[in-house]
């Protein structure tokens, strides 16, 4: 039997203010693969997420478990895909596990508050990923790598198994930013699916079943990480020198410092 | 029990509204003392009990004339404006913005004078206060929204100062048009504000749509956490969000919008309750939208009784509320102003 995407995007356009930021992207998501988008800055990694999200309308077809995006009200997606965005303070503080159960909101009826259920669900997903001790605490007063572990949870606590994150580990401290890797690789090996922008070639070498390359608004590479990232391609997308090295038998990708380097 | 904590607050703040309430039927320029009320209760209610009748339709008249329905539309005003106030600051994901400051008041202060100069209709005046209530937000909001694409606080808290003083001017030129002996000298006294005009034939009236639209707002309550994420994540999480803001503003707009015609401009309550609301038992809009209605009233029936009792005259409510909401928003200003860059 072939195998069926999950999420499946088909010669995607999109433009801003006469500005072509998407012109003709294939994309194709499968079930518990980990997929790490990488490119440049402004070459459309983070307009695509939100054009699967259906945040922003396109040209184009994006399908989700081979239904079209038409088709599905945002309801509808919050019960296939859960969205990590890089956090973002928002004026009013609420509680980790308020932030949590939030995430219950897209199985509720219209008038139904979250039940005893759904606050067991939201419990055990805190538990999951190991911060039960921050429930009671105000998101706002979290460092960055603890809000991102408080919306990875409110992701599992809306039992889905497509998980898309926008830069995960921007902003986030050296530790931080390993430890929610990690995360991400455990939470791949339990079966949950990823769609992950990153800028760090290195951390899509270390987690990730698959790497799609864009630049100037197509995807211009898409393969095992092993064969898309490589001197080459560093070169060609990032105008810098870099090595890929082995390291305790994974793959690295490490950048050359060169002390004249022209005006970035 | 899930919602034990709930519960709890919503019991404590409905008492200490029903004490207040209480006291503003016995308190006034004719003091009714506890024991008296109770024989005069005995009697209304259950014809029980000695009380002479001289005394007996005295307080009658005091209470069912005079006292209750200002009671009754003191809560029901305040519960408005603070449910609204709570509302806003979550649609706009903004922690400054009222039915004042967006420019609602304003609005319609504005359409309810068109109304009493255009006809005598009540219904006519109602209408055109939510219409151009209605107009004012969305004038706040596209004039917030011309500057910047990104939802700025500032900006909208700007739109709406204009939109407030736009609306402001043109109420101006209705007064300067009205007949000076007679729609003028309403329009003016109306608007400073007070409640003791009412009667309880109009209190009910109004009192349908108010509770229609604060009932409304407080079974919407989940959706306004996830709106106040911001639009992007919250559509993320399944919002419709374009119904839930516009179904949610024309709520708000109804009841504020009403409570101006009832009452004029009554300012500040609708910023500060939710506020206050907030420090003490968090964001979650679950407890925030029923309690800051419950507080509400609360605060402007206490606010009422100041204004009947204070001095000989009667102060206009929307003064008082002024000067006792100006002080507190300025502690509540110095203790959030972290969460708000």
């Amino acid at each position: 039997m072939e195998l069926k995407p999950i999420i499946s995007v088909k010669d995607l356009h999109f433009s801003y203010k006469n500005h072509q930021v998407l012109s003709g992207v294939n994309l194709e998501l499968y079930r518990g693969e980990i997929v790490s988008l990488l490119g440049p800055n402004g070459c459309g990694k983070s307009t695509l997420i939100k054009l699967i999200l259906k945040l922003i309308k396109g040209k184009g077809e994006i399908a989700i478990d081979g239904k079209p995006l038409q088709n599905y009200s945002h309801k509808d997606i919050a019960s296939h895909v859960a969205y990590i965005p890089q956090y973002n303070n928002t004026p009013f503080n609420y509680s980790v596990q308020e932030m949590v159960v939030m995430g219950r909101v897209s199985k509720l009826d219209f008038f139904a508050l979250p039940s005893a259920h759904d606050y067991k669900v939201a419990d055990k997903a805190l538990q999951k990923i190991g911060i039960e001790h921050l429930k009671s605490r105000a998101f706002g007063q979290l460092s960055g790598g603890q809000k991102q572990m408080v919306l990875l949870a409110r992701a599992i606590a809306q039992e889905v198994n497509v998980f898309i994150m926008d830069e995960p580990v921007a902003g986030l401290d050296y530790g931080n930013q390993i430890r929610l890797l990690e995360l991400i690789s455990e939470l791949g090996s339990e079966g949950y699916t990823f769609l992950k922008t990153t800028h760090y070639p290195d951390h899509a070498l270390l987690v990730s079943s698959r790497v799609v390359v864009m630049n100037g608004g197509v995807v211009i590479c898409d393969g095992a990480p092993e064969d898309v990232i490589s001197k080459q391609m560093i070169e060609d997308v990032y105008n810098i020198k870099a090595d890929i090295i082995m390291h305790d038998s994974h793959r690295r990708c490490v950048p050359i410092f060169e002390r004249k380097r022209e005006a970035i | 029990m899930r919602y034990k904590k709930e519960a709890k607050y919503l019991l404590l703040a409905t008492l200490t509204l029903a004490i207040v309430a209480l006291l503003s039927l016995l308190w006034g320029q004719y003091q009714i003392d506890m024991s008296t009320f109770v024989e005069y209760l005995n009697y209304k209610l259950f014809s029980k009990g000695e009380i002479d009748s001289q005394t007996f339709t005295l307080i009658d008249n005091i209470i069912l004339e005079i006292r209750l329905p200002r009671v009754l539309l003191a809560i029901l005003l305040g519960a408005a404006l603070s449910t609204s106030g709570a509302v806003f600051q979550a649609m706009f994901v903004n922690p400054l913005v009222s039915p004042g400051i967006l420019g609602v008041l304003a609005g319609a202060s504005f359409g309810a004078a068109c109304g009493m100069l255009l006809s005598d209709s009540w219904l006519i005046v109602q209408v055109l206060a939510f219409a151009f209530g209605f107009v004012a937000v969305g004038f706040a909001v596209l004039i917030g929204s011309m500057v910047t694409n990104s939802r700025s606080t500032v900006m909208l808290v700007l739109g709406g100062v204009i939109s407030a003083a736009l609306f402001t001017s043109l109420l101006s030129i209705i007064k300067y048009v009205a007949d000076p002996y007679s729609t003028l000298p309403a329009i003016v006294y109306w608007l400073m504000g007070s409640l003791s005009m009412a009667q309880l034939n109009e209190v009910a009236f109004v009192a349908i749509p108010i509770l229609l639209s604060i009932t409304g707002m407080i079974f919407m309550s989940k959706y306004f956490d996830l709106m106040s994420l911001g639009d992007e994540e919250a559509k993320a999480l399944g919002v419709n969000v374009k119904l839930i803001r516009i179904v949610a503003i024309i709520l708000a707009t109804l009841a504020s919008s009403l409570s101006v015609v009832m009452a004029g401009i009554i300012g500040w309550v609708g910023l500060i309750i939710p506020h206050i609301v907030r420090m003490a038992v968090g964001p979650s809009h679950r407890l925030l939208i029923p309690l800051s209605a419950i507080v509400g009233g609360a605060f402007l029936l206490l606010a009422d009784a100041i204004s009947r009792l204070a001095l000989s005259v009667e102060i206009p409510i929307g003064i008082l509320t002024s000067l006792i909401g100006i002080p507190i928003f300025i502690i509540v200003l110095k203790n959030a102003r972290a969460a708000w860059n």
